[in-house]
Formats: structure tokens, sequence, C-alpha cells
């Protein structure tokens, strides 16, 4: 240690010496990609600005003023119609981008900020990583792995050209997990619920009230889909309808993970848990729940006389995160909440 | 090894004539002799991507040594949400009432069929609010004046303590007479719960005396308004940590050194229950330290030491959180005074400057 610290300090002791005690440019001089910047940035806040005062805010009325007023605005001013169909960037009459609350596509949102999400930047982020950190000491040097997918080696001259053959033992090739950092800690990226109803094929009410309570425990609109083979031995029919999804992101998915999390699967009697053998070994995890844990959803459980009987249909969730194993991802769900029983298979 | 001949040697004599340099430092100083030369720059770089990782292993018996101690930072998580900035919460209110103009119409007749409890609950509540959402407040979307959605500056229906007594309400009261203007809704309803009892039909009377919602529990505690330090249930918006007071009055999280060939998570959990006594349920996160602290002791002091190679300590923390429990020093066996639990920012002003600096990184802003 002293060997190796013995250089460094004698080049530290000679700096000392030869830097000045007080540097003479003053801290303005120094040329920062930031301190350009700043130069650029307003000086002044549209918040420095003073809000109305009490008085004229209260004696504001819009409607009274509108009233007294003889001169009506004409509805142009007011109403707008942004066009239906994007006419190509040389159109005269452009649609409104969809942010704007004129777009044809707007969606409003968000509504809040979720418990969960909260819950995971505040607490269950930093913990995640301490648990999944491994320590390289300085002057680590990563071991070098063959490459995955394998050349082509012969004779033959159609060789050359050829893409790269895959690894052995399979065709597909895993995700590669990357050494934990605060960057790249294992989140949900979104979550989707699947409900299959076969039986829809012969009364399509089943798949109405199918894609009614996925919509109502998700709050997103489901998309349906057909079936698309012949499948004899699951009676499936090429064409029909037979499913619907709803594909959950952001606030939508932390709010059906706290409702799944805090009450519906407490309330199911004698649930052991989440297969631990279930994920993709990309980090996706699915479980399923029957048609009667599915009417334990407050918002089927509040109306449950709306739906028609024996037509509440079961469904698949599979939970997405960004982690790359399953291993990670299993961890993430329990610490949100989720159980997982049996063998847990990475 | 594809090394030259050198470049052994080196290592050779290294490892003959100091036996107690570690592995590590021997690696590098081989390394280092083979980099001054220059002209071998390019093959350097090729040997040593093909040396393997070696551990960095203590010094057997160096001259100089620091004592190694576990620290445990001890935190109790955030247990309610935190406030929203008033213009996160202007923003939400913004965009639901926004979501009020644009969705299709409630449609009654798909969701309650007619004549049921449910139906004529239905009609009671919307010609009580008069807006299917509960909390926006009045949005009327049409007729002559729809242009006029917008709330003023200071409405009442923009404050978040209206908006959760709009949910309770309309959870739990049935109220009658609610006029459409908001301003005087609150008395309305205050007077419309009194006459509930008379006027609404049996059915919703007994949901009355059935449904009492129960109120949320205040954000503020009563640790919070008297800053009771030692309390776990002050500022639950935030993350609070346990320091403790040592012998000489120091504020510092709690530490203890390293006993044999303990683990630092085995010695975070023995430190835990030696200092803050057994009645705290406690989770060590992990097996590796969130951060580090360093301290040199001083040259007067280490001459009278009767260890005058230890010329130091470092302390490596772990992470805990406490989940239940609380902390009691009568037993601890490090001569511990007091403890506090606290906030980041109430952490920098308890300990000392040269502690914060290592310290505060490892530290949850919220």
């Amino acid at each position: 240690m002293a060997l190796r610290d013995a250089p460094w300090r004698a080049a530290s002791a000679l700096c000392r010496h030869t830097r000045p005690a007080i540097s003479t440019l003053p801290p303005s001089c120094r040329r920062n990609a930031a301190s350009q910047a700043a130069a650029e940035v307003e000086s002044t806040s549209s918040f420095a600005a003073p809000p109305p005062s009490p008085e004229v805010a209260k004696g504001f009325d819009p409607v009274a003023r509108s009233r007294a007023s003889n001169k009506k605005l004409p509805p142009s001013r007011y109403q707008y119609r942004s066009p239906k169909y994007y006419r190509g960037p040389l159109h005269p009459h452009q649609p409104p981008p969809k942010s704007d609350p004129a777009s044809r596509e707007f969606q409003p949102g968000p509504f809040s900020l979720p418990r969960l999400e909260q819950t995971y930047q505040s607490t269950i982020a930093s913990d995640l990583l301490t648990l999944t950190y491994t320590h390289f000491p300085p002057g680590y040097r990563a071991p070098v792995k063959d490459k995955r997918l394998r050349e082509w080696t012969g004779d033959s001259p159609y060789y050359k050209g050829r893409p790269l053959r895959g690894p052995r033992g399979g065709s597909n090739l895993r995700l590669l997990t990357q050494p934990a950092t605060f960057r790249n800690i294992p989140e949900i990226t979104r979550v989707t619920v699947h409900s299959m109803v076969p039986e829809a094929q012969d009364n399509s009410g089943v798949l109405h009230v199918a894609g009614m309570i996925i919509q109502a425990i998700t709050n997103v609109r489901v998309v349906s889909h057909k079936a698309r083979h012949n499948v004899v031995g699951w009676g499936l029919r090429e064409g029909k309808m037979v499913a619907v999804t709803a594909h959950v992101v952001r606030e939508d998915a932390f709010h059906f993970l706290a409702k799944l999390v805090d009450v519906v699967l407490p309330r199911i009697k004698e649930w052991k848990g989440v297969p631990g053998t279930s994920g993709d070994n990309s980090g996706n995890i699915t479980f399923g729940l029957t048609p009667d844990v599915v009417g334990l959803f407050p918002e089927i459980e509040a109306n449950y006389d709306m739906y028609p009987p024996k037509m509440i249909p079961g469904c698949h969730i599979t939970i997405h995160t960004s982690a790359t194993n399953d291993r990670d991802a299993r961890l993430l769900l329990q610490s949100i909440g989720f159980p997982f029983y049996g063998k847990l298979v990475n | 090894m594809n090394m030259n001949a050198g470049q052994r040697t080196t290592r050779r004599l290294a490892a003959k004539a100091a036996p107690s340099i570690c592995r590590s430092c021997r690696d590098s100083i081989s390394r280092n002799t083979y980099a001054t030369a220059a002209a071998a720059a390019q093959t350097e770089d090729q040997n040593t991507s093909s040396i393997q990782h070696i551990p960095p292993v203590h010094a057997a018996s160096s001259a100089t040594s620091y004592a190694v101690n576990a620290g445990v930072v001890l935190s109790r998580p955030p247990l309610i949400t935190r406030d929203l900035h008033p213009f996160e919460s202007a923003f939400f209110l913004y965009q639901r009432r926004l979501n009020e103009r644009l969705a299709l119409p409630f449609t009654r007749y798909f969701y309650f069929k007619k004549k049921t409890p449910a139906d004529i609950e239905w009609k009671r509540k919307i010609k009580q609010r008069l807006t299917p959402a509960r909390d926006i407040g009045r949005y009327k979307g049409y007729g002559d004046e729809a242009w006029n959605d917008e709330l003023l500056v200071g409405a009442q229906e923009s404050e978040i303590q209206h908006q959760v007594e709009r949910l309770l309400e309309d959870a739990e009261h049935p109220v009658i007479g609610g006029s459409g203007e908001e301003g005087t809704e609150v008395e309305a309803n205050a007077e419309g719960s009194t006459k509930a009892a008379t006027v609404v039909p049996e059915g919703s009377a007994k949901k009355l005396v059935d449904d009492v919602i129960e109120r949320p529990m205040p954000r503020v505690t009563e640790a919070d308004l008297k800053n009771d330090v030692k309390s776990l249930n002050r500022m639950l918006q935030r993350t609070l940590y346990l320091l403790v007071k040592d012998q000489e009055g120091r504020w510092i999280f709690p530490q203890g050194r390293l006993i044999k060939k303990e683990s630092l998570h085995m010695a975070a959990e023995r430190v835990l229950v030696q200092s803050g006594g057994i009645n705290m349920n406690t989770w060590v996160v992990g097996n590796v330290p969130v951060g580090h602290y360093e301290y040199n002791f001083r040259p007067e002091l280490l001459k009278s030491s009767p260890n005058p190679n230890e010329v130091g300590f470092k302390t490596f923390f772990m992470k805990a959180r406490i989940l239940a429990g609380q902390a009691n020093l009568a037993e601890n066996k490090f001569g511990l005074m007091d403890f506090k639990w606290l906030a980041k920012e109430e952490v920098e002003k308890e300990v000392q400057k040269s502690y914060w600096h290592s310290v505060k990184n490892m530290l949850a802003e919220r």
C-alpha cells in the first residue's frame, strides 16, 4: 500500500507548492458547459409575477361579464374542430399535436401520483439496488466471454456472407444481465391483462361481458382478438372472436397492482401465491385469476348484479418489468407484495 | 500466462522481498513497472486483459492499519404519500376536469338496472352533485355557458381537503337539497345531513346508519406537533434515521467493531441488538455496505495509544429497516447516551461536518 502510494504522494507534494494559494482568476471566468447554458436561461420566471390580488380574483365573474357585454363572440373564436384526417405535411389544415386538448387523439392524464409509485421511488428502488449490487474493486476487468453467436467454419464458399450461427443448445439468445447500478434498477414497465373466453364463439355476450370487466378493473380500453387457427381440442374456430386484452401502463398499472395486492389477493381463500416457476426468463411474470377472484375486485363487487350470472371470466395477468431475468423480477414483485410459492425457477 | 520474463522477475522479487504486501498491490506493482516500458505499451493491454481479477486481500502484518467498524443506517421508510406540490395538485385537478369534459356521458342504463336500489341511489347522488365525478366540483359541459368550465383562482374545489371531504361525504351521507352553486353547497350539505333521517326513503336511511365511513387518520401526528424526536410516528412522509449519541457526545449512526471473521451483515445485526436492544424488529438489507466513513486519530493521541500501528478506523455502513418496535438504550454495550429519529436535513444539523460529508449520499431525499 505504502509502496503504491509513494509516487502519488511525491507528485501531490510537488503540485502543492506550484499551485498559488489564491486563484488569480475569478470563478466567473471558468467556462463550463453548464455556465454557458445558464446565460441563455431567462433570469425572470413566470412564477415571480405576483398572482392577482384577492379582491380582483374574488370580484371576477366571467359569466356576469359575458352577459353584460353586448358583443357576442363569433363561434369561430371559441369552437374548433380539428381535421379528421391527416392529409400530409403540405396540407393547409394540420391537426393539432396529440398533446393539445383540442386534438382528436388527446387523452387526459395523469390524474394522480400513485401511492405504489411513490413507495417504489422512496423505498423499494434503493433497497433493490442494495440487494442486487455486486462490488467490483477498481481495476477489475470482467473476464472475456466467448461470442454468443458462432462463426460458420468450414470449406464451403457459401459460409462467407452468412449471418452468424445461433448459440449451442437453443436458437434464442437470452437477455444479458448487466451489473446492477442506479441506472438499471428493475421497474414495472407495464401490465397486460388478458382474458380468453372460447364460449364467446357461440354467444357474443360473453365477450362483451369479459371486455367490460377487464375495462372496469384496469381502466383501459380492451383490444379483442380472433382465434388464429382451428384447434379442435379447445373448440376454437378460426376467425372467431375469443379473447380480450388490456395493456395497462404508467399510472393505471400502479393503481391496478396496488388494488390487486392490497384488496383482491388478501381476500382469496387458501391462495398459495404466484407460482415460483412462472416467468419467461426475461423478467416478465404471469399468473392467473379464477372467475370468483375477478369478482372480488372492488369495481366488480360494487355492482356485481350488473353482470349476467356465470359470465364473469377469469384472466391472466402478465407483469412486465425492466429486469432482464426472472430472479430480479421476482425480487421486485416480492417487494411490492406478491407472494411466491413452490420452487423458484430462474 | 504469456507474460515476458522481465515482469515475471519483478513479481517474484516483490513476492520474495515483501511478503506482507497484499496480492492486489503486488499485482499493480508489477503492472506499474511493466507500464514504464513505453515500447511495450501495446502489448501491455493485451496481456492485462487476459489477467483475471485478483480480489484484494488485506495485508497480513502491515506497518499501519485501520480498525474496521460496522455501522448501521437504521431507517424507517415513509409511511404515507407525500404532500403534492401546489402545481402538481392543480395539474391533476385540471386533468380530471378535462377528462370529465372529454369523456362520453355516463350510461346509467348499462350500469344500473331500472328501479333497483343501486339505480335509485345513483339518481339521488347525481341529482345532488350534478357531475358524475365526485371530487372535482360542478362541471357543466352543456348549455349556453358551457364555455365557463374553468375553476377560478382560489376556488375551494382546488383544495385537497375539500376534495377528500367530497369523497367521504358521497360515500356516507345521503344528502338532499345540495344546490348547484359551490359556495352554498357546504352549508346545504350540513343541513341536508340533519334532514336526511326524515326525508330519505327507508333503504338509504338504513344505509346511513350502517355505513359509517372511517375518517382518514391525520397526516400530522401528535409527535409532529410536540416535535418528539424519539417517536417513530413523527414525519410520516419522510424517511427517519436512527442517530445515537456516543460516549464523547457525538451524534453518529450505531457502530461497532468487527469481531474476528464476522461478516458486515452479521456485525450489523449484532450492533443493532447491542445498541438498540432486542425490542426492534429489523431487517438488514443485503450484504454490501452502502457507504463508508474514515477517521484518522490525532498524532498526539496516537503516541499514547497502546496500538500505535492502528492509525484510525473505517466504518462501513449497512442499510437496515425497522419494521416494528423502538430503540432502547438501557442495556447498550457501547456506552451510548441518547438516540433520535431524524430526517435527512435534521441529521445534517446534528452530526459533525466531516461525518456528514461521507454520510449524506446514502440518505434518501424523501
